[in-house]
């Protein structure tokens, strides 16, 4: 990364053109891709069992689309239902409520699998509730129902989050012309809501179904079979047990190739129109009244309160067991998570504004918006892999996970930090283009005098996600991390794997209440709150 | 006759207290300093902000219980009048039924205020492909077809440049002489309506500070605070 | 500016690892999982006593588990800086002899032989621990533990297991090894019959036991020695592993030094450190597996109720190698629909 992105802009001198810093980005992750997967290739050595992936490709990728497409429809349904439900009213503690989402979008696939079993499992409260009512339940959340509830828990909240954030953004003298033209609540929803949801609709659902589509240890934990994985998981088994690098690499470029088409077919199908952009004031809106409404809107609230609180309240289970967790090890994970994650947010949220800079370049919106979103799709197992083949033969392996990990992460949250990035920048150059070219404002003058102001909300929340999906990480760290790399989730591991039960539940109640709390800060950063 | 007694608003920074009386079928220019409360005035009367005392009627009717969809006005903005998605006949169409389900006779009624305004051309056309001055046609031509005997307009054209401005203008004032409507409309160029305002408000600190014809009104000996805008816009122009 | 935070990242990541690297003694540097040099590992006890003893540094690197460890050391090649692997799956025994990286230990066997259920003649890699594979279960919820592995697999109202993918973990390949042990070429079928009542497949062993003892199933694969924890750690009685009359699969841990060792003699020293009392005693109760050589005092109270199989199943790691692909194959067949 510093190699590919250090040169350019600062040494290219005057005479030569600057290259625009979204294309470097774009460029350096062009080649880190093209590194990573050539390593794998290249160190493959002696013949890959391809032959027989055929079958194992079939059954993997029929489930996998399956799962991915109904988790994909249910969590934009449920967010677009809590982001409109949570637009229209205004009730004590919805900034708590918020907080709550945000910090279930970033919690750790390891504690969202604990947490629902804790709730729904055979074990759980629910059941354990029912049969003290005398009823004899037969539920199993595992299959099905779990990999749908789990997926739904993590990225409604999100979906509701980035709803809420664009309905904010609607003129307010559309919502004055609502109430001079008498529309009423469904017209409201025809006019001003779906144009907004429609609009958002492809980047969401893609970015939804990608992450479902590679989820990896809620598909496996909570499958209850082994025909229930994803591609990630052969790629795991091909690097980790059979260590057949260049079938990994394969399973990589699959799985690149059909996100993408995914992708790319989504954003075809509705292309984004323009966005119609005012400072926002603050009108009520008239169909908050509507007793229909009201009544959806409670039953939607309820609703997700029951998805997410009850998962979240089950981790507070760890809260006995936080003060035999109190050493030096935890300050030092701590510490460790802190630092990678800071570092990681600052690098996602430094390659989101190039990117969405270069994407509102005439033509160029397509491109570099989609680049976010392929990052997304490539395993990071084996591009960690295939980097950590490439650097090696530079650096000591240990530095070299020392680079990998923020790097990786960064890339992770990247798409995430985009979603937030790209709109508010589109926005200033559909206000401000023409008078910035006009004085001849350009590059780094621009970002700081036109976007600054508009970037520093967004900016601020899509640190804190990034920095609170970092947190969380558990992808890269169970290669990499070790005595010099001990994060939070790899010492919850470690005292999982250690018999620890007690405190694995502490420790994760600590990831959730720090993702809670960047959540917390995070949406006092957006116009959500508003 | 729109009639404006002693309405009061009161904000944590900024305070109003309106009155103002316009004679039915007049064109009243309400002009003043930026910040002064000319927006606050227009959005009192619509409905959007209710205050807290003095009675608002229209034609002897009191408008303060109702709803802004309910009262006899229509009104448009400096800007996103339209809504993106439809088309320049959709967008009038709200004006009659927001359905936008129409019978043949109100789908004529929306081709006719398209001509009105010289838009029946670019009826198909989506805002994002309008020019500013055509996007204002097309509010204007809604504004029309709700058949409401008040139009409120706030800096309607200001984004425009003066020629565009003044047909602009020439527009209101034909089809309020056509149609018998009263029209009140801030501006912050009082010379664009010179010719055609019956009667200009000077709004500055909350208040309507003076009101008549024009040329009793922008009068620099009335007040200090009309003396300081007529001479800076004598300095702008 | 990318560069800046890429710099700064790691002099403040390197600051935290830097002291080991500022010792004047050689450094070992030692390999293994997680939980092995963790908080309640025999990590820190095996490296005050070394340490005590050999006027170096050990250094533990560790990666989650068994399968990672080797992934990752397969990954480094020969820039590894292990001079020392400890905990390897001796299921994988032959994928990591194939890396070709590990040295002949040189170690005699120990005096009166390994303490181990199968004779071990190896010559790259020792055993350091073992336990045989087993389903745990709380005998407060069952009753009638099945006594048979046919038992568990065939009695439809048997109870319910969770277990582990053998594509991800070790004991997931065990399982697959011990059905094919007992059902030959019927292994498919076995485990069509047994489909229903396994609750999930997970990842690896920390979340499959986790979700038993939230109670998510009656018994769990685990190992026979994971009574020990609950009876030594917790004071608890309950949980029981039950025993299976076609004998259970041995799950046995391995170390061996790397052929790149940057300290071989230390290595060496380090790999008869580990056959010797003064390891193999710390084992028990942290690592909570058999150690290879009977301890002078003998195993702890906690390991004296343990189950002790009378057959012990085994491959050799080139056939489980040669058959891995086909088993895993038939295993997703028959677990699929």
């Amino acid at each position: 990364m510093a190699r590919l992105s250090s040169a350019a802009p600062e040494r290219a001198g005057r005479r030569l053109p600057r290259p625009a810093p979204g294309a470097v980005v774009a460029a350096g992750i062009a080649a880190l891709l093209a590194g990573g997967f050539a390593a794998l290739f290249s160190a493959a050595g002696e013949g890959s069992a391809l032959k027989e992936l055929g079958p194992y490709l079939a059954r993997v990728l029929g489930f996998s689309l399956a799962q991915a497409a109904v988790s994909t429809v249910l969590s934009l349904a449920l967010g677009a239902a809590l982001a409109l439900a949570l637009a229209r009213r205004r009730f004590p503690g919805r900034s708590l409520v918020l907080s709550a989402l945000g910090a279930a979008a970033a919690m750790p696939a390891i504690v969202v699998v604990f947490a629902l079993v804790a709730v729904y499992g055979r074990g759980g409260f629910l059941q354990e509730a029912l049969r003290a009512l005398g009823f004899e339940p037969d539920f199993r959340i595992f299959g099905w129902p779990g990999i749908l509830l789990a997926h739904t828990l993590l990225n409604a909240p999100f979906v509701a989050r980035a709803y809420l954030d664009a309905l904010a953004e609607v003129p307010a003298e559309h919502w004055r012309l609502a109430e001079t033209l008498g529309l009423d609540a469904r017209q409201t929803a025809r006019h001003i809501d779906w144009p907004v949801l429609r609009a958002e609709f492809a980047p969401l659902a893609s970015l939804v179904f990608l992450l479902c589509f590679t989820s990896f240890a809620i598909v496996l934990n909570l499958g209850g079979g082994g025909g229930r994985a994803t591609l990630e998981v052969a790629i795991y088994e091909a690097l980790k047990t059979d260590l057949d690098f260049a079938r990994a690499a394969w399973l990589g470029l699959v799985q690149v190739a059909l996100c993408t088409t995914v992708a790319l077919t989504l954003h075809r199908i509705l292309e984004r129109p323009p966005a119609a952009l005012t400072a926002r004031l603050a009108v009520p809106r008239p169909d908050a009244g509507h007793p229909w409404l009201r009544a959806f809107d409670v039953g939607v609230l309820a609703l997700a309160g029951l998805l997410v609180l009850p998962p979240l309240a089950a981790v507070l289970a760890g809260l006995p067991h936080l003060p035999r967790l109190l050493d030096a090890d935890l300050a030092v994970a701590l510490a460790t998570s802190l630092v990678l994650a800071v570092v990681s947010a600052l690098a996602a949220c430094l390659m989101a504004v190039a990117l969405a800079e270069s994407a509102r370049r005439p033509g160029a919106s397509a491109i570099y918006g989609l680049i976010p979103a392929t990052v997304l799709a490539v395993p990071p197992f084996a591009l960690t892999a295939g980097l950590f083949l490439l650097v090696r033969r530079f650096a000591d392996p240990a530095l070299a996970g020392l680079v990998l990990l923020p790097l990786m992460n960064a890339l992770a949250a990247l798409p995430f930090a985009y979603r937030f990035v790209a709109p508010a920048m589109t926005t200033t150059a559909e206000r401000y283009g023409r008078l910035a070219s006009l004085l001849g404002l350009r590059g780094w003058t621009r970002l700081v005098l036109v976007d600054g102001p508009a970037l520093r909300r967004p900016l601020a929340a899509a640190f804190t996600l990034a920095m609170a999906l970092s947190f969380g990480d558990f992808g890269i760290v169970a290669l990499f991390g070790g005595s010099e790399l001990r994060t939070l989730p790899y010492l919850l591991y470690e005292r999982l794997g250690a018999y620890r039960l007690d405190e694995a539940g502490g420790i994760a109640l600590l990831l959730v209440a720090l993702s809670l709390a960047l959540a917390y800060a995070s949406a006092r950063l957006t116009h959500a709150r508003r | 006759m729109l009639a404006v007694d002693d309405c009061r608003l009161a904000y944590p920074d900024f305070e109003a207290r309106y009155t103002l009386h316009v004679p039915q079928g007049a064109l009243c220019a309400v002009v003043g300093p930026s910040g002064g409360g000319k927006t606050t005035l227009l959005h009192m009367i619509a409905g959007f902000e209710r205050p807290q005392g003095g009675t608002l009627r229209f034609a002897g009717q009191d408008l303060a219980g109702l709803r802004p969809s309910e009262r006899p006005l229509a009104m448009i903005f400096q800007d996103h009048n339209l809504f993106p998605h439809l088309t320049a006949r959709q967008n009038v169409a709200l004006g009659v039924r927001p359905t936008l389900r129409l019978q043949e006779a109100e789908w004529s009624r929306v081709a006719e205020a398209l001509r009105a305004v010289d838009m029946a051309a670019l009826s198909e056309r989506l805002p994002g492909d309008m020019s500013g001055g055509q996007r204002q046609r097309v509010a204007l031509a809604r504004a029309l077809v709700t058949a409401k005997p008040l139009l409120l307009l706030d800096e309607p054209f200001g984004a425009l440049d003066p020629g565009l401005r003044q047909d602009m203008i020439g527009w209101v004032d034909r089809l309020r002489r056509e149609r018998g409507m009263t029209v009140l409309l801030t501006i912050h160029t009082p010379d664009d309506v010179a010719g055609v305002a019956d009667r200009v408000a000077f709004v500055a600190d909350g208040q309507v500070l003076a009101e008549g014809p024009a040329a009793a009104v922008l009068e620099p000996g009335r007040d200090r605070r009309i003396a300081a805008f007529l001479g800076r816009g004598a300095g702008a122009a | 500016m990318l560069l800046n935070v890429v710099t700064l990242s790691i002099a403040a990541l390197a600051a935290l690892a830097g002291p080991a690297l500022a010792q004047p003694k050689p450094s070992l540097t030692v390999y293994t999982y997680s939980s092995f040099a963790g908080k309640y590992g025999p990590g820190k006890p095996v490296e005050e006593r070394f340490e005590a003893v050999c006027g170096c540094d050990l250094v533990w690197v560790t990666a989650e588990d068994t399968g990672t460890l080797l992934g990752r050391l397969r990954l480094e090649g020969e820039t590894t800086r292990a001079d020392v692997v400890l905990g390897l799956d001796m299921n994988l025994a032959a994928e990591a002899r194939a890396t070709g990286l590990f040295a002949a230990h040189g170690q005699p066997q120990p005096q009166g032989g390994y303490a181990l259920p199968v004779a071990w003649t190896d010559d790259l890699f020792i055993p350091f621990d073992w336990g045989h594979y087993a389903f745990v279960y709380d005998e407060t919820r069952v009753k009638t533990p099945p006594a048979s592995l046919k038992e568990l697999v065939e009695n439809p109202k048997g109870p319910t297991v969770v277990i582990q993918d053998p594509r991800t973990s070790a004991p997931g390949l065990g399982l697959l090894l011990w059905m094919r042990q007992v059902y030959g070429e019927r292994a498919g079928e076995a485990w069509a019959q047994l489909k229903p009542r396994i609750v999930t497949v997970t990842k690896g062993w920390s979340e499959a036991y986790g979700l038993f003892l939230k109670g998510e199933a009656d018994m769990v694969l685990s190992y026979a020695t994971s009574p020990a924890y609950h009876i030594g750690a917790e004071g608890k009685r309950n949980y029981r592993a039950a025993a299976f009359a076609e004998g259970h699969y041995l799950h046995v841990e391995l170390a061996g030094m790397t052929r790149t060792a940057k300290q071989p003699d230390l290595a060496r020293r380090f790999l008869a450190f580990v056959l010797s009392d003064a390891f193999q005693a710390i084992i028990p109760e942290t690592n909570w597996m058999v150690p290879v050589t009977v301890p002078a005092g003998g195993l702890p109270a906690s390991f004296a109720d343990l189950i002790r199989p009378e057959k012990t199943l085994i491959d050799t790691p080139e056939e489980i190698r040669r058959n891995r692909r086909a088993l895993t194959d038939a295993w997703l067949n028959a677990t699929a629909r």
